[in-house]
């Protein structure tokens, strides 16, 4: 089981450096990010289960780093977090695909729980690939040999 | 800025005044131009024609009467004539016989007061009267001489040797080379009786006089025989009735018609007095005038009145129009203000989520802090420790009051679902629960159990009630001051199966006209600048779109309930 790794995305900077640490003083690994494009940056490098997106942002804002990161990484959950109270964004982000939203401001606890809500489903989803991998691999060995020499 | 706005309103005033004047003057003069020209030309017309007519009406008189008194004349001559031609000289010599013919001749007429007979010498030959009159020599006397000479004379009034006032009509007859005349006298009493008798109007009288002016009939108003004619009035030259003017000594005005009698060089006068004449003109202006002051009273006095409504009509219609153009300004202000408190609410959410979450981080420490045995129980750690968990619980309350405000300002499409009002009306009314309570109101929900839900937006549903609670707690406020005020809201199932919900309050109370009032538009009891009078009104039409009614209820001074009925939900 691997460790949850979750990436917080929002243009106040006190904001990210305050969860950060509430969160690490709960175990917790936090990478962060001021906007969309530092966001799609760090997903590249890191191994990122879970994100929360802030829906606001100056520049490329929620809704188009959310569309962008289902694009270049389906797996990965993204939180929505919207201060506008206004039930179109965040239906608006789950009909492009958001797993989840929270309306600020939001408790830390609330956060967390929704997190781990979103690590838990994608670890059934990946569980389910590797089902499926798996599966794959268990036609016959010859086939796995021929596939092994052909790549 | 205020002597700007005096200006305008003075520039207002003014533009009213002109108006007004301009009104004015175009509704008097317009109908009274007409009107007087109206009256000037029948009155002349009528004037005209009452003069000629009376004019007429004297000429017929005149002529008639000097016909009469020719006629008159004519016979008495022809009677004389008669007799003139039926006797000899020598038969009427004989005073017997002449006592006969003068029986005769009285039998005629009664005009006759005497007769005699004169040879040519001028003696009174034979004599029948009432005076000592035979033997008198009458040669030198004008009607003897001018009679020889004429063959016919009718005198002048005279005196004669009788010594009394009398005329004289005398024929003379040539036989045998001999002139001899008849002569006989008029009875003077019935002659002016006789012209005097005319009857015209008041002032109407007739007269005759010679043509030197001396009066030969007495005249009623004054005038004895043989005097002279006072008046100086002109003598027409020949026949024909002259109509004209004239002025009496006493300065009254006379109508005069004159005309010379065709046996007699006498003058016939016919006057009346002018405002007896033409009496009717005068009444005729008098009720001309009469009518020229009502009319123009009642004109000038409808163009006042017409004017003021007018006028008036005008200034509240412009008074209205700005109102509302106010009106619609605060709207649209308020309108405003509710998109820039969305935005501001927006704004707000993120310092606020960082004051939360710098708050737990706070509260993480400190715990560290403590499980570490770094700091130790204190006063002052316990202080902290409160103070934190205050923070918490105010932000959570600003977050609520962003969240309602957003909720509030939300411009989406009103989406109906079922509302269980058992928690909805508590969750609204705790909106303005530090309203109230700041405010020292006694807030009381009495929401009944077995209250059924309702099918509407609760967005909208929220929209009514704060604007019911605001209006509540303004009522209380201007009533209660800071203390002693009570808004109860409530709902229920009522009997018809429908759900009602109220809300009470003990403040300034609505009076029995503003209660009709109150769900019109644009209608409001605030004073300018506070209240758009559009709540109610958007309220009502808010409920009235879910299927339901709203109604108030309630007494000044006492308190007011609006009560909302709706249809239970399907």
């Amino acid at each position: 089981m691997e460790e949850l790794r979750m990436m917080l995305v929002d243009d106040e900077e006190r904001f990210l450096s305050t969860t950060k640490k509430l969160l690490a003083k709960r175990g917790y690994d936090v990478v962060t990010a001021t906007n969309g494009s530092e966001a799609l940056e760090l997903l590249r490098i890191q191994n990122i289960h879970v994100v929360v997106l802030d829906v606001k942002m100056p520049g490329m804002d929620g809704i188009e780093t959310l569309k962008a990161i289902k694009r270049s990484f389906p797996l990965v959950e993204v939180i929505m977090l919207t201060g506008h109270a206004t039930v179109e964004s965040a239906v608006d982000g789950l009909k492009s695909g958001a797993t989840d939203y929270l309306m600020k401001p939001t408790d830390v606890n609330d956060l967390i729980e929704k997190v781990e809500e979103a690590f838990s489903k994608r670890q059934v989803l990946e569980s389910r690939i590797r089902v499926a991998q798996t599966r794959s691999f268990m036609k016959s060995p010859r086939d796995i040999i021929r596939e092994s020499e052909e790549t | 800025m205020w002597r700007l706005y005096k200006r305008q309103e003075a520039m207002t005033k003014n533009h009213y005044a002109t108006m007004r004047r301009t009104l004015l003057g175009v509704m008097i003069l317009v109908p009274i131009i007409p009107f007087i020209m109206i009256l000037a030309v029948g009155y002349y017309y009528f004037a005209t024609s009452l003069e000629t007519s009376t004019v007429a009406t004297m000429k017929r008189i005149v002529e008639d009467h000097r016909q009469m008194i020719d006629s008159f004349l004519e016979e008495r001559k022809a009677d004389l004539d008669f007799i003139l031609h039926i006797y000899h000289y020598g038969d009427l010599a004989e005073p017997g016989n002449l006592y006969d013919v003068f029986e005769q001749l009285q039998k005629e007429s009664q005009a006759f007061v005497d007769l005699g007979v004169f040879n040519e010498e001028g003696i009174h030959v034979t004599y029948q009267g009432p005076y000592k009159l035979i033997g008198r020599d009458y040669s030198q006397e004008t009607w003897f001489t001018q009679v020889l000479k004429e063959g016919c004379y009718i005198s002048d009034i005279f005196l004669g040797f009788r010594r009394v006032p009398h005329f004289v009509i005398a024929l003379a007859k040539e036989e045998a080379g001999r002139k001899w005349v008849l002569r006989a006298t008029i009875d003077t009493y019935m002659f002016n009786g006789l012209v005097e008798k005319v009857r015209i109007g008041q002032t109407g009288e007739a007269y005759l006089l010679n043509s030197k002016g001396i009066f030969q009939t007495e005249r009623r108003s004054g005038g004895n025989l043989i005097d002279k004619d006072p008046e100086k009035i002109e003598f027409p030259a020949s026949g024909g009735i002259k109509t004209f003017i004239s002025e009496d000594i006493r300065g009254d005005a006379f109508l005069y018609a004159t005309t010379w009698l065709k046996n007699k060089k006498w003058l016939l006068v016919v006057r009346q007095q002018k405002s007896d004449a033409f009496g009717a003109l005068r009444s005729a202006i008098y009720l001309t005038l009469l009518v020229t002051l009502l009319g123009g009273g009642a004109i000038i006095g409808t163009a006042f009145y017409l004017t003021d409504r007018i006028v008036g009509r005008m200034e509240k219609m412009d008074e209205d129009r700005e109102q509302l153009s106010g009106q619609l300004i605060r709207a649209s202000r308020l309108a405003e203000l509710g998109e820039m408190a969305a935005g501001f609410a927006h704004e707000i959410n993120n310092p606020i989520q960082i004051i939360k979450n710098e708050q737990a981080l706070m509260e993480v420490n400190l715990t560290e802090l403590k499980e570490a045995g770094e700091i130790e129980e204190s006063t002052p750690l316990e202080e902290l420790e409160d103070s934190l968990h205050q923070i918490s619980l105010q932000i959570s309350r600003c977050a609520q009051i962003t969240q309602a405000i957003l909720k509030f300002g939300r411009q989406t499409e009103p989406v109906s679902r079922d509302v269980d009002l058992r928690e909805f009306i508590p969750e609204v009314t705790s909106m303005v629960a530090n309203k109230a309570s700041v405010h020292g109101i006694d807030l009381k929900q009495q929401v009944a159990e077995g209250t059924p839900p309702i099918h509407g937006d609760p967005g909208q549903l929220q929209q009514v009630l704060l604007n019911l609670f605001n209006n509540a707690i303004d009522a209380i406020l201007a009533r209660h001051g800071p203390q002693g005020g009570e808004l109860v809201v409530g709902a229920g199932a009522k009997e018809d199966g429908k759900v009602k919900i109220f809300v009470s309050d003990n403040g300034t109370g609505i009076g029995p006209e503003d209660q009709k009032k109150i769900f019109s538009p644009f209608y409001t009891t605030k004073p300018v600048g506070k209240g758009t009078g559009l709540g109610l009104s958007v309220c009502f039409g808010i409920i009235g779109k879910m299927g339901g009614t709203m109604e108030v209820t309630g007494e000044e001074n006492v308190g007011t309930t609006f009560t909302i009925t709706l249809p239970r939900a399907a």
